[in-house]
Protein backbone atom coordinates (compact mmCIF):
# COMPACT_ATOMS: atom_id res chain seq x y z
CA UNK A 1 0.00 0.00 0.00
CA UNK A 2 2.38 2.14 1.28
CA UNK A 3 4.89 1.57 -2.08
CA UNK A 4 2.04 1.94 -4.44
CA UNK A 5 1.29 5.18 -3.01
CA UNK A 6 5.01 6.56 -2.98
CA UNK A 7 4.86 5.71 -6.84
CA UNK A 8 1.70 8.08 -7.62
CA UNK A 9 3.79 11.22 -7.89
CA UNK A 10 0.67 14.31 -7.51
CA UNK A 11 -0.17 15.68 -10.73
CA UNK A 12 -0.89 19.45 -12.08
CA UNK A 13 -4.39 18.58 -11.16
CA UNK A 14 -3.87 17.57 -7.58
CA UNK A 15 -2.01 20.68 -7.17
CA UNK A 16 -4.36 22.93 -8.49
CA UNK A 17 -7.36 21.40 -6.54
CA UNK A 18 -5.26 21.88 -3.04
CA UNK A 19 -5.09 25.69 -4.16
CA UNK A 20 -9.10 26.31 -5.15
CA UNK A 21 -9.59 24.10 -1.45
CA UNK A 22 -7.27 26.70 0.37
CA UNK A 23 -8.81 29.55 -1.50
CA UNK A 24 -12.11 28.19 -0.75
CA UNK A 25 -11.67 28.00 3.03
CA UNK A 26 -9.97 31.20 3.18
CA UNK A 27 -13.19 32.96 1.59
CA UNK A 28 -15.23 30.69 3.73
CA UNK A 29 -13.52 32.01 6.66
CA UNK A 30 -13.79 35.71 5.49
CA UNK A 31 -17.39 35.57 5.28
CA UNK A 32 -18.40 33.57 8.56
CA UNK A 33 -15.63 34.26 11.16
CA UNK A 34 -16.62 37.17 13.45
CA UNK A 35 -12.78 38.17 14.85
CA UNK A 36 -11.21 39.97 12.88
CA UNK A 37 -7.85 38.63 13.84
CA UNK A 38 -9.90 35.16 12.47
CA UNK A 39 -10.64 36.84 9.38
CA UNK A 40 -6.84 38.09 8.71
CA UNK A 41 -5.81 34.40 9.00
CA UNK A 42 -8.42 33.42 6.57
CA UNK A 43 -7.12 35.89 4.32
CA UNK A 44 -3.76 34.51 4.42
CA UNK A 45 -4.85 31.27 3.58
CA UNK A 46 -6.29 33.11 0.06
CA UNK A 47 -3.38 34.70 -0.80
CA UNK A 48 -0.79 32.01 0.14
CA UNK A 49 -3.49 30.10 -1.89
CA UNK A 50 -2.60 32.32 -5.06
CA UNK A 51 0.97 32.31 -4.33
CA UNK A 52 1.06 28.42 -4.89
CA UNK A 53 -1.02 29.02 -7.94
CA UNK A 54 1.73 30.71 -9.38
CA UNK A 55 4.03 28.28 -8.36
CA UNK A 56 1.94 25.20 -9.29
CA UNK A 57 1.97 27.20 -13.09
CA UNK A 58 5.40 27.62 -13.11
CA UNK A 59 6.43 24.13 -12.78
CA UNK A 60 3.81 22.76 -15.38
CA UNK A 61 3.38 25.18 -17.93
CA UNK A 62 6.34 27.74 -18.05
CA UNK A 63 9.35 25.09 -16.50
CA UNK A 64 11.74 27.72 -18.74
CA UNK A 65 11.77 30.09 -16.03
CA UNK A 66 11.10 31.03 -12.34
CA UNK A 67 8.87 33.78 -12.73
CA UNK A 68 6.22 32.25 -10.75
CA UNK A 69 8.44 31.41 -7.69
CA UNK A 70 9.63 34.48 -7.51
CA UNK A 71 6.14 36.22 -7.53
CA UNK A 72 5.66 33.54 -4.85
CA UNK A 73 8.01 34.84 -2.78
CA UNK A 74 7.01 38.30 -3.18
CA UNK A 75 3.22 37.27 -2.29
CA UNK A 76 4.69 36.30 1.34
CA UNK A 77 6.22 39.27 1.93
CA UNK A 78 3.35 41.52 0.71
CA UNK A 79 0.74 39.11 2.54
CA UNK A 80 3.71 39.35 6.18
CA UNK A 81 3.12 43.37 5.60
CA UNK A 82 -0.41 43.33 5.21
CA UNK A 83 -0.78 41.19 8.00
CA UNK A 84 1.53 43.29 10.25
CA UNK A 85 -0.51 46.78 9.12
CA UNK A 86 -3.70 45.07 9.96
CA UNK A 87 -2.78 43.67 13.19
CA UNK A 88 -1.66 47.17 14.07
CA UNK A 89 -5.15 48.49 13.30
CA UNK A 90 -6.95 45.84 15.50
CA UNK A 91 -4.70 46.83 18.49
CA UNK A 92 -5.35 49.93 18.37
CA UNK A 93 -8.92 49.44 18.08
CA UNK A 94 -9.51 46.93 20.78
CA UNK A 95 -8.03 49.45 22.77
CA UNK A 96 -11.21 51.72 22.19
CA UNK A 97 -13.78 49.05 21.76
CA UNK A 98 -12.20 46.31 24.12
CA UNK A 99 -13.50 43.52 21.04
CA UNK A 100 -12.64 43.12 17.68
CA UNK A 101 -15.64 41.37 16.67
CA UNK A 102 -16.24 42.75 13.28
CA UNK A 103 -20.32 42.01 13.60
CA UNK A 104 -20.28 45.37 16.41
CA UNK A 105 -18.49 47.53 14.05
CA UNK A 106 -21.10 49.83 13.53
CA UNK A 107 -20.33 53.01 15.06
CA UNK A 108 -19.75 54.81 11.89
CA UNK A 109 -23.35 55.72 10.76
CA UNK A 110 -24.81 58.32 8.64
CA UNK A 111 -26.01 59.86 11.89
CA UNK A 112 -22.58 59.63 13.79
CA UNK A 113 -19.81 62.61 12.99
CA UNK A 114 -22.01 64.99 14.66
CA UNK A 115 -19.65 65.88 17.12
CA UNK B 1 17.01 58.82 -15.70
CA UNK B 2 13.31 57.73 -16.55
CA UNK B 3 12.57 56.94 -12.90
CA UNK B 4 13.56 59.70 -11.67
CA UNK B 5 10.51 61.31 -10.28
CA UNK B 6 9.94 57.90 -8.55
CA UNK B 7 13.49 58.66 -6.75
CA UNK B 8 12.67 61.72 -5.99
CA UNK B 9 9.57 61.07 -4.40
CA UNK B 10 11.57 57.80 -2.32
CA UNK B 11 14.07 60.37 -1.24
CA UNK B 12 11.91 63.07 -0.08
CA UNK B 13 10.13 60.84 2.18
CA UNK B 14 13.58 59.23 3.88
CA UNK B 15 14.61 63.01 3.85
CA UNK B 16 11.32 64.03 5.80
CA UNK B 17 12.18 60.69 7.98
CA UNK B 18 15.42 62.05 8.97
CA UNK B 19 14.26 65.30 9.51
CA UNK B 20 11.38 64.30 11.99
CA UNK B 21 13.78 62.33 13.82
CA UNK B 22 16.58 65.07 14.55
CA UNK B 23 13.99 68.93 14.46
CA UNK B 24 12.75 70.12 17.17
CA UNK B 25 9.04 70.34 17.74
CA UNK B 26 9.27 74.17 16.70
CA UNK B 27 10.49 73.24 13.26
CA UNK B 28 8.71 70.36 12.65
CA UNK B 29 5.22 72.88 10.74
CA UNK B 30 8.63 72.98 7.69
CA UNK B 31 8.05 69.42 7.37
CA UNK B 32 5.05 70.09 4.87
CA UNK B 33 6.93 72.34 2.94
CA UNK B 34 9.71 69.82 2.37
CA UNK B 35 7.36 67.54 1.23
CA UNK B 36 5.73 69.77 -0.90
CA UNK B 37 8.89 70.71 -2.88
CA UNK B 38 9.57 67.18 -3.15
CA UNK B 39 6.73 66.67 -4.55
CA UNK B 40 7.18 69.97 -6.59
CA UNK B 41 10.75 68.90 -8.11
CA UNK B 42 8.84 65.47 -8.89
CA UNK B 43 6.77 67.11 -10.89
CA UNK B 44 8.81 69.28 -12.78
CA UNK B 45 10.89 66.29 -13.65
CA UNK B 46 7.77 64.71 -14.99
CA UNK B 47 7.03 67.32 -16.92
CA UNK B 48 10.72 67.20 -18.51
CA UNK B 49 11.31 63.75 -19.42
CA UNK B 50 7.36 63.58 -20.42
CA UNK B 51 7.63 63.30 -24.38
CA UNK B 52 10.79 60.47 -23.47
CA UNK B 53 9.75 56.57 -23.46
CA UNK B 54 11.67 53.89 -22.97
CA UNK B 55 12.20 50.97 -20.42
CA UNK B 56 14.54 49.93 -17.84
CA UNK B 57 14.95 46.61 -15.71
CA UNK B 58 14.73 44.10 -18.53
CA UNK B 59 11.39 45.44 -19.63
CA UNK B 60 9.83 45.37 -16.44
CA UNK B 61 9.56 49.39 -15.65
CA UNK B 62 8.58 51.17 -18.59
CA UNK B 63 7.16 54.82 -19.28
CA UNK B 64 5.25 55.69 -22.04
CA UNK B 65 2.72 58.45 -22.32
CA UNK B 66 0.16 57.39 -20.58
CA UNK B 67 2.62 56.52 -17.83
CA UNK B 68 3.54 60.00 -17.13
CA UNK B 69 0.29 61.65 -17.19
CA UNK B 70 -0.93 59.23 -14.57
CA UNK B 71 2.53 59.61 -13.21
CA UNK B 72 1.91 63.58 -13.23
CA UNK B 73 -1.82 63.33 -11.75
CA UNK B 74 -0.57 61.30 -8.79
CA UNK B 75 1.78 63.95 -7.92
CA UNK B 76 -0.68 66.30 -8.24
CA UNK B 77 -3.09 64.71 -5.92
CA UNK B 78 -0.70 64.29 -3.46
CA UNK B 79 0.93 67.63 -3.69
CA UNK B 80 -2.71 69.09 -3.21
CA UNK B 81 -3.27 66.49 -0.34
CA UNK B 82 -0.09 67.50 1.35
CA UNK B 83 -1.38 71.06 1.12
CA UNK B 84 -5.02 70.19 2.14
CA UNK B 85 -3.52 68.32 5.41
CA UNK B 86 -1.00 71.10 6.52
CA UNK B 87 -3.58 72.75 9.21
CA UNK B 88 -4.62 69.31 10.36
CA UNK B 89 -1.33 68.39 11.12
CA UNK B 90 0.36 71.29 12.73
CA UNK B 91 -2.80 72.19 14.87
CA UNK B 92 -4.29 75.49 12.89
CA UNK B 93 -7.42 74.39 13.88
CA UNK B 94 -10.86 76.27 15.65
CA UNK B 95 -12.63 72.72 17.11
CA UNK B 96 -10.46 70.19 19.75
CA UNK B 97 -10.60 66.72 18.76
CA UNK B 98 -9.98 67.37 15.32
CA UNK B 99 -5.90 67.38 15.10
CA UNK B 100 -3.98 64.46 13.53
CA UNK B 101 -0.50 63.73 15.46
CA UNK B 102 2.76 62.07 13.69
CA UNK B 103 3.05 64.70 11.27
CA UNK B 104 6.33 63.42 9.89
CA UNK B 105 5.16 59.66 9.52
CA UNK B 106 1.76 60.93 7.93
CA UNK B 107 3.66 62.62 4.84
CA UNK B 108 6.18 59.55 4.61
CA UNK B 109 3.52 57.37 4.50
CA UNK B 110 1.80 59.31 2.03
CA UNK B 111 4.67 59.80 0.06
CA UNK B 112 5.54 56.38 -0.31
CA UNK B 113 1.58 55.31 -0.90
CA UNK B 114 2.32 58.17 -3.98
CA UNK B 115 5.26 56.47 -5.32
CA UNK B 116 3.65 53.05 -5.23
CA UNK B 117 1.12 54.17 -7.73
CA UNK B 118 3.38 56.09 -9.71
CA UNK B 119 5.02 52.55 -9.89
CA UNK B 120 2.19 51.56 -10.89
CA UNK B 121 1.84 53.07 -13.91
CA UNK B 122 5.04 52.11 -14.82
CA UNK B 123 4.61 48.00 -14.33
CA UNK B 124 5.19 45.93 -17.25
CA UNK B 125 4.47 42.63 -15.71
CA UNK B 126 3.44 40.35 -12.86
CA UNK B 127 5.69 41.03 -9.79
CA UNK B 128 5.73 44.52 -10.35
CA UNK B 129 2.15 45.10 -10.60
CA UNK B 130 0.89 43.00 -7.71
CA UNK B 131 4.01 45.19 -5.85
CA UNK B 132 3.67 48.08 -6.66
CA UNK B 133 -0.19 47.61 -6.40
CA UNK B 134 0.36 46.76 -3.21
CA UNK B 135 2.67 49.76 -2.10
CA UNK B 136 -0.45 51.87 -3.36
CA UNK B 137 -2.95 49.99 -1.05
CA UNK B 138 -1.25 49.24 2.67
CA UNK B 139 -0.37 52.87 2.55
CA UNK B 140 -3.69 53.82 3.07
CA UNK B 141 -5.12 51.06 5.34
CA UNK B 142 -2.61 52.95 7.96
CA UNK B 143 -3.77 56.36 6.95
CA UNK B 144 -7.81 56.12 6.89
CA UNK B 145 -6.84 54.92 10.67
CA UNK B 146 -4.21 57.60 11.41
CA UNK B 147 -6.52 59.45 13.93
CA UNK B 148 -7.04 56.44 16.37
CA UNK B 149 -9.90 56.82 17.43
CA UNK B 150 -13.02 54.38 17.55
CA UNK B 151 -14.23 56.11 14.02
CA UNK B 152 -11.07 55.97 12.50
CA UNK B 153 -9.52 52.81 13.58
CA UNK B 154 -13.03 50.94 12.59
CA UNK B 155 -12.59 52.68 9.38
CA UNK B 156 -9.06 51.00 8.97
CA UNK B 157 -10.42 47.81 10.13
CA UNK B 158 -12.70 47.62 7.09
CA UNK B 159 -10.85 48.79 4.68
CA UNK B 160 -8.17 46.46 6.03
CA UNK B 161 -10.10 43.41 5.60
CA UNK B 162 -11.99 44.22 2.54
CA UNK B 163 -8.66 45.54 1.05
CA UNK B 164 -7.02 42.29 1.83
CA UNK B 165 -10.16 40.25 0.33
CA UNK B 166 -10.14 42.17 -3.30
CA UNK B 167 -5.79 41.56 -2.76
CA UNK B 168 -6.36 38.17 -2.69
CA UNK B 169 -9.16 37.69 -5.32
CA UNK B 170 -6.64 39.70 -7.80
CA UNK B 171 -4.09 37.78 -7.00
CA UNK B 172 -5.61 34.39 -7.75
CA UNK B 173 -7.08 36.08 -11.15
CA UNK B 174 -3.69 36.78 -11.97
CA UNK B 175 -2.63 33.45 -11.22
CA UNK B 176 -4.77 31.98 -13.79
CA UNK B 177 -4.05 34.44 -16.05
CA UNK B 178 -0.66 33.23 -15.59
CA UNK B 179 -0.92 29.39 -15.84
CA UNK B 180 -3.29 30.13 -19.28
CA UNK B 181 -0.95 31.57 -20.81
CA UNK B 182 2.84 31.45 -19.50
CA UNK B 183 3.73 34.83 -19.43
CA UNK B 184 4.32 36.93 -16.76
CA UNK B 185 4.84 40.05 -19.20
CA UNK B 186 1.16 42.09 -19.28
CA UNK B 187 1.39 42.71 -23.19
CA UNK B 188 2.76 39.07 -23.50
CA UNK B 189 0.06 37.50 -21.74
CA UNK B 190 -3.40 38.66 -23.65
CA UNK B 191 -1.58 37.55 -27.03
CA UNK B 192 -1.25 34.07 -25.67
CA UNK B 193 -4.05 33.12 -24.31
CA UNK B 194 -8.01 32.17 -25.60
CA UNK B 195 -11.86 32.71 -24.20
CA UNK B 196 -12.42 29.84 -22.24
CA UNK B 197 -14.06 28.93 -18.99
CA UNK B 198 -10.76 29.33 -17.28
CA UNK B 199 -10.37 32.67 -18.90
CA UNK B 200 -13.56 34.28 -17.53
CA UNK B 201 -12.68 33.25 -13.97
CA UNK B 202 -9.86 34.98 -14.29
CA UNK B 203 -11.08 38.00 -15.56
CA UNK B 204 -14.33 37.85 -13.18
CA UNK B 205 -11.39 37.85 -10.17
CA UNK B 206 -9.38 40.40 -11.36
CA UNK B 207 -12.22 42.66 -12.60
CA UNK B 208 -13.20 42.65 -8.71
CA UNK B 209 -9.91 43.44 -7.49
CA UNK B 210 -9.78 46.80 -9.90
CA UNK B 211 -13.81 47.08 -8.99
CA UNK B 212 -12.87 47.33 -5.27
CA UNK B 213 -10.22 50.06 -6.44
CA UNK B 214 -12.19 51.91 -8.18
CA UNK B 215 -15.45 51.62 -6.54
CA UNK B 216 -17.19 49.92 -8.98
CA UNK B 217 -20.85 49.16 -7.54
CA UNK B 218 -20.79 45.41 -6.77
CA UNK B 219 -16.95 46.69 -5.00
CA UNK B 220 -18.03 49.76 -3.93
CA UNK B 221 -19.34 48.99 0.01
CA UNK B 222 -15.97 50.11 1.82
CA UNK B 223 -16.04 53.31 0.46
CA UNK B 224 -19.12 55.15 2.42
CA UNK B 225 -17.72 53.77 5.76
CA UNK B 226 -13.80 54.26 5.07
CA UNK B 227 -14.64 57.74 3.79
CA UNK B 228 -16.63 58.28 7.02
CA UNK B 229 -14.41 57.09 9.39
CA UNK B 230 -11.05 58.58 7.85
CA UNK B 231 -9.76 61.70 8.70
CA UNK B 232 -10.97 64.15 6.11
CA UNK B 233 -7.90 64.70 4.21
CA UNK B 234 -6.96 61.21 4.28
CA UNK B 235 -10.68 60.70 2.53
CA UNK B 236 -9.82 63.83 0.01
CA UNK B 237 -6.51 61.59 -1.30
CA UNK B 238 -8.47 58.12 -1.56
CA UNK B 239 -11.12 59.62 -3.76
CA UNK B 240 -8.37 60.86 -6.03
CA UNK B 241 -5.29 59.55 -5.99
CA UNK B 242 -6.58 55.67 -5.17
CA UNK B 243 -9.13 56.29 -8.04
CA UNK B 244 -6.88 57.18 -10.06
CA UNK B 245 -4.33 54.64 -9.34
CA UNK B 246 -7.39 52.07 -10.07
CA UNK B 247 -8.21 53.52 -13.18
CA UNK B 248 -4.18 53.48 -14.39
CA UNK B 249 -4.71 49.62 -13.07
CA UNK B 250 -8.00 49.03 -15.08
CA UNK B 251 -5.69 50.30 -18.00
CA UNK B 252 -3.01 47.45 -17.64
CA UNK B 253 -5.39 45.11 -17.21
CA UNK B 254 -8.61 45.91 -20.10
CA UNK B 255 -5.97 47.62 -22.49
CA UNK B 256 -2.70 45.55 -21.59
CA UNK B 257 -3.19 42.32 -20.81
CA UNK B 258 -7.11 41.67 -22.49
CA UNK B 259 -6.20 44.37 -25.11
CA UNK B 260 -6.21 41.87 -27.87
CA UNK B 261 -9.31 40.49 -26.76
CA UNK B 262 -11.11 43.54 -26.26
CA UNK B 263 -15.01 43.56 -27.48
CA UNK B 264 -15.86 40.84 -25.76
CA UNK B 265 -17.02 42.68 -22.54
CA UNK B 266 -17.85 46.49 -23.80
CA UNK B 267 -21.70 45.15 -22.60
CA UNK B 268 -20.60 43.84 -19.24
CA UNK B 269 -18.62 47.51 -18.64
CA UNK B 270 -21.64 49.17 -19.96
CA UNK B 271 -23.83 47.86 -16.58
CA UNK B 272 -21.11 47.98 -14.46
CA UNK B 273 -21.02 51.92 -15.54
CA UNK B 274 -24.91 51.73 -15.76
CA UNK B 275 -25.27 50.35 -11.97
CA UNK B 276 -22.37 52.38 -10.13
CA UNK B 277 -23.81 55.95 -11.66
CA UNK B 278 -27.25 55.25 -10.66
CA UNK B 279 -26.38 53.18 -7.16
CA UNK B 280 -24.09 56.60 -6.35
CA UNK B 281 -26.54 59.10 -7.31
CA UNK B 282 -29.19 57.74 -5.31
CA UNK B 283 -27.64 56.93 -2.56
CA UNK B 284 -25.64 60.02 -2.37
CA UNK B 285 -29.54 61.96 -2.13
CA UNK B 286 -30.15 60.57 1.08
CA UNK B 287 -27.09 61.22 2.78
CA UNK B 288 -26.74 63.90 5.89
CA UNK B 289 -22.93 63.27 6.47
CA UNK B 290 -20.84 65.05 3.97
CA UNK B 291 -18.07 62.77 3.71
CA UNK B 292 -20.42 59.93 2.96
CA UNK B 293 -22.27 62.09 0.67
CA UNK B 294 -18.73 62.97 -0.93
CA UNK B 295 -18.45 58.95 -0.93
CA UNK B 296 -21.48 58.31 -3.25
CA UNK B 297 -20.91 61.07 -5.58
CA UNK B 298 -16.99 59.51 -5.94
CA UNK B 299 -18.77 56.24 -6.63
CA UNK B 300 -20.72 58.00 -9.47
CA UNK B 301 -18.18 59.52 -11.06
CA UNK B 302 -16.40 56.04 -10.94
CA UNK B 303 -19.66 55.31 -13.22
CA UNK B 304 -19.21 58.17 -15.94
CA UNK B 305 -15.58 57.32 -15.89
CA UNK B 306 -16.15 53.96 -17.58
CA UNK B 307 -17.73 55.03 -20.16
CA UNK B 308 -14.38 55.66 -21.88
CA UNK B 309 -13.83 52.09 -22.15
CA UNK B 310 -16.82 51.65 -24.24
CA UNK B 311 -15.37 53.35 -27.69
CA UNK B 312 -11.72 52.75 -29.68
CA UNK B 313 -8.40 53.61 -27.18
CA UNK B 314 -7.89 56.16 -29.21
CA UNK B 315 -10.63 58.55 -28.06
CA UNK B 316 -11.37 56.58 -25.13
CA UNK B 317 -7.95 56.91 -23.19
CA UNK B 318 -7.33 60.66 -23.69
CA UNK B 319 -11.26 61.72 -22.55
CA UNK B 320 -10.62 59.51 -19.31
CA UNK B 321 -7.25 60.62 -18.42
CA UNK B 322 -8.67 64.57 -19.06
CA UNK B 323 -11.71 63.54 -17.09
CA UNK B 324 -9.55 61.91 -14.25
CA UNK B 325 -7.51 65.67 -14.09
CA UNK B 326 -10.83 67.39 -13.79
CA UNK B 327 -12.13 65.28 -11.01
CA UNK B 328 -9.34 65.16 -9.06
CA UNK B 329 -8.83 69.65 -9.03
CA UNK B 330 -12.81 69.66 -8.61
CA UNK B 331 -13.15 66.74 -5.68
CA UNK B 332 -10.06 68.12 -4.27
CA UNK B 333 -11.48 71.86 -4.06
CA UNK B 334 -14.70 70.21 -2.47
CA UNK B 335 -12.65 68.61 0.13
CA UNK B 336 -10.61 71.66 0.61
CA UNK B 337 -14.11 73.12 2.31
CA UNK B 338 -14.85 70.32 3.67
CA UNK B 339 -11.68 70.10 5.30
CA UNK B 340 -11.25 73.69 6.50
CA UNK B 341 -14.82 74.13 8.09
CA UNK B 342 -14.31 70.58 10.21
CA UNK B 343 -11.05 71.66 11.04
CA UNK B 344 -12.35 75.12 12.56
CA UNK B 345 -16.24 73.73 13.58
CA UNK B 346 -15.41 70.04 13.88
CA UNK B 347 -18.89 69.61 12.13
CA UNK B 348 -19.21 67.45 9.42
CA UNK B 349 -23.48 67.13 8.42
CA UNK B 350 -24.70 68.77 5.40
CA UNK B 351 -27.22 70.91 7.30
CA UNK B 352 -23.91 72.41 9.50
CA UNK B 353 -23.06 74.61 6.03
CA UNK B 354 -25.76 76.32 6.86
CA UNK B 355 -25.42 80.27 5.88
CA UNK B 356 -21.64 79.45 5.21
CA UNK B 357 -22.09 82.30 2.21
CA UNK B 358 -23.15 85.06 4.71
CA UNK B 359 -20.14 84.45 6.84
CA UNK B 360 -17.47 83.17 4.65
CA UNK B 361 -18.70 83.90 0.94
CA UNK B 362 -15.88 83.48 -0.62
CA UNK B 363 -14.83 79.84 0.16
CA UNK B 364 -18.77 79.36 -0.29
CA UNK B 365 -18.45 80.57 -3.51
CA UNK B 366 -15.44 78.57 -4.25
CA UNK B 367 -17.42 74.97 -2.74
CA UNK B 368 -20.56 76.18 -5.01
CA UNK B 369 -17.89 76.01 -8.15
CA UNK B 370 -16.59 72.79 -7.78
CA UNK B 371 -20.04 71.09 -6.77
CA UNK B 372 -21.29 72.45 -10.12
CA UNK B 373 -18.05 71.70 -11.51
CA UNK B 374 -18.96 67.72 -10.21
CA UNK B 375 -21.92 67.82 -11.23
CA UNK B 376 -21.53 69.21 -15.12
CA UNK B 377 -22.43 72.70 -15.74
CA UNK B 378 -21.23 74.10 -19.18
CA UNK B 379 -18.65 76.37 -19.07
CA UNK B 380 -17.43 73.93 -16.43
CA UNK B 381 -14.62 71.67 -16.89
CA UNK B 382 -16.76 68.76 -15.64
CA UNK B 383 -19.08 69.66 -18.41
CA UNK B 384 -16.35 68.77 -21.05
CA UNK B 385 -14.72 66.19 -19.47
CA UNK B 386 -18.52 64.15 -19.34
CA UNK B 387 -19.00 65.53 -22.52
CA UNK B 388 -16.32 64.06 -24.34
CA UNK B 389 -16.87 60.34 -22.09
CA UNK B 390 -20.93 60.37 -22.95
CA UNK B 391 -19.90 61.26 -26.65
CA UNK B 392 -17.46 58.09 -26.62
CA UNK B 393 -20.35 55.88 -25.38
CA UNK B 394 -23.21 57.84 -28.04
CA UNK B 395 -20.30 56.70 -30.81
CA UNK B 396 -19.72 53.25 -29.70
CA UNK B 397 -23.60 52.71 -29.98
CA UNK B 398 -24.42 52.99 -26.20
CA UNK B 399 -27.10 55.47 -26.60
CA UNK B 400 -28.97 53.94 -23.96
CA UNK B 401 -26.07 54.14 -21.71
CA UNK B 402 -25.89 58.04 -22.65
CA UNK B 403 -29.77 58.58 -22.01
CA UNK B 404 -28.85 56.86 -18.26
CA UNK B 405 -25.80 59.04 -18.14
CA UNK B 406 -27.53 62.14 -19.12
CA UNK B 407 -30.53 61.25 -15.97
CA UNK B 408 -27.69 60.88 -13.70
CA UNK B 409 -25.98 63.94 -14.00
CA UNK B 410 -29.59 65.29 -13.74
CA UNK B 411 -29.98 63.59 -10.68
CA UNK B 412 -26.51 64.75 -9.28
CA UNK B 413 -27.31 68.78 -9.76
CA UNK B 414 -29.83 67.92 -7.28
CA UNK B 415 -28.01 66.46 -4.35
CA UNK B 416 -25.18 68.89 -5.11
CA UNK B 417 -27.60 71.77 -5.06
CA UNK B 418 -28.81 70.45 -1.49
CA UNK B 419 -25.07 72.01 0.03
CA UNK B 420 -25.60 74.78 -2.34
CA UNK B 421 -29.07 75.87 -0.62
CA UNK B 422 -27.89 75.50 2.87
CA UNK B 423 -24.90 77.62 2.29
CA UNK B 424 -26.90 80.36 -0.01
CA UNK B 425 -30.55 79.85 1.22
CA UNK B 426 -30.69 79.11 4.40
CA UNK B 427 -29.88 81.51 7.49
CA UNK B 428 -26.38 81.36 9.29
CA UNK B 429 -26.79 79.72 12.96
CA UNK B 430 -26.91 82.85 15.49
CA UNK B 431 -23.69 83.32 16.52
CA UNK B 432 -21.86 81.93 13.48
CA UNK B 433 -18.98 84.24 12.43
CA UNK B 434 -16.78 84.38 10.08
CA UNK B 435 -13.75 81.66 9.87
CA UNK B 436 -10.14 82.40 9.65
CA UNK B 437 -8.81 80.97 6.29
CA UNK B 438 -5.26 79.76 6.46
CA UNK B 439 -2.79 80.57 3.90
CA UNK B 440 -2.26 77.24 3.03
CA UNK B 441 -5.76 76.35 2.43
CA UNK B 442 -6.37 79.46 0.86
CA UNK B 443 -3.66 78.60 -2.10
CA UNK B 444 -4.75 74.97 -2.23
CA UNK B 445 -8.64 76.57 -2.41
CA UNK B 446 -7.24 78.77 -5.02
CA UNK B 447 -5.24 76.75 -7.75
CA UNK B 448 -7.94 73.92 -7.67
CA UNK B 449 -10.77 75.96 -8.12
CA UNK B 450 -9.06 78.25 -10.67
CA UNK B 451 -7.60 74.82 -12.28
CA UNK B 452 -11.31 73.17 -12.48
CA UNK B 453 -13.00 76.59 -14.20
CA UNK B 454 -9.88 77.24 -16.54
CA UNK B 455 -9.47 73.43 -17.66
CA UNK B 456 -12.95 73.31 -19.12
CA UNK B 457 -12.79 77.27 -21.24
CA UNK B 458 -9.27 76.75 -22.30
CA UNK B 459 -8.88 73.78 -24.58
CA UNK B 460 -5.38 73.70 -24.80
CA UNK B 461 -5.20 71.03 -21.80
CA UNK B 462 -7.49 68.61 -23.29
CA UNK B 463 -5.64 69.30 -26.45
CA UNK B 464 -2.34 68.44 -24.87
CA UNK B 465 -3.58 65.00 -22.89
CA UNK B 466 -5.22 64.17 -26.78
CA UNK B 467 -2.27 64.51 -28.71
CA UNK B 468 -0.01 62.83 -26.58
CA UNK B 469 -1.87 59.83 -25.73
CA UNK B 470 -4.24 59.19 -28.87
CA UNK B 471 -1.69 56.92 -30.04
CA UNK B 472 -1.10 55.44 -27.11
CA UNK B 473 -0.80 50.97 -27.99
CA UNK B 474 -1.38 51.53 -31.35
CA UNK B 475 -0.17 48.82 -33.69
CA UNK B 476 0.57 46.98 -30.62
CA UNK B 477 -1.95 45.73 -29.69
CA UNK B 478 -4.97 46.86 -31.83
Amino acid sequence: MIEQLATLAPGPFHWLSLTVLLFAIGIYGILTRRNAVGILMAVELALNSGAMNFVVFNKYVAPSAVDGQIMAIFVIAIAAAEVVVGMAIFVTLFGHRRTVDVTRMDQITDAAGTN
Amino acid sequence: MLMLPELIVIGTAFLLLTLDLIWSDRQRPALALVGLSGVGAAIAATLTLMPQSGELFGGRFAVDAVAWWFKLLFLIAGGLTIALSMDMLDGRIGAGGTQLGSRGEYYVVMLFNLAGMMYMASARDLVSLYVSLELATIPLFVLAAWKRDAQSTEAGLKYVILGALASALFLYGMGILYGLSGEMRLEAMGKAMQAGPAFWLGVAMLAAGVGFKLTLVPFHMWAAEVYQGAPAPVTAYLSVASKGAGLALMFHVFYRVLGPLAGHWDLALAIFASLTMTVGNFAAIVQKNIKRFMAFSAISQAGYLLLGFLGKPGDGVPAMLFYLLVYIVTNLAVFGVIIWYSNHTGRERIEDYRGLSRTNPLVALAMMIALFGLAGIPPLSGFVGKFFLFSIAAKAGFHWLVALAAVNSTVSLYYYLRVVRQMYIEPAEAGDSALRVTPAMTGALAVTVLASVILGVIPYFYETVSAQTAGWLQGTLW
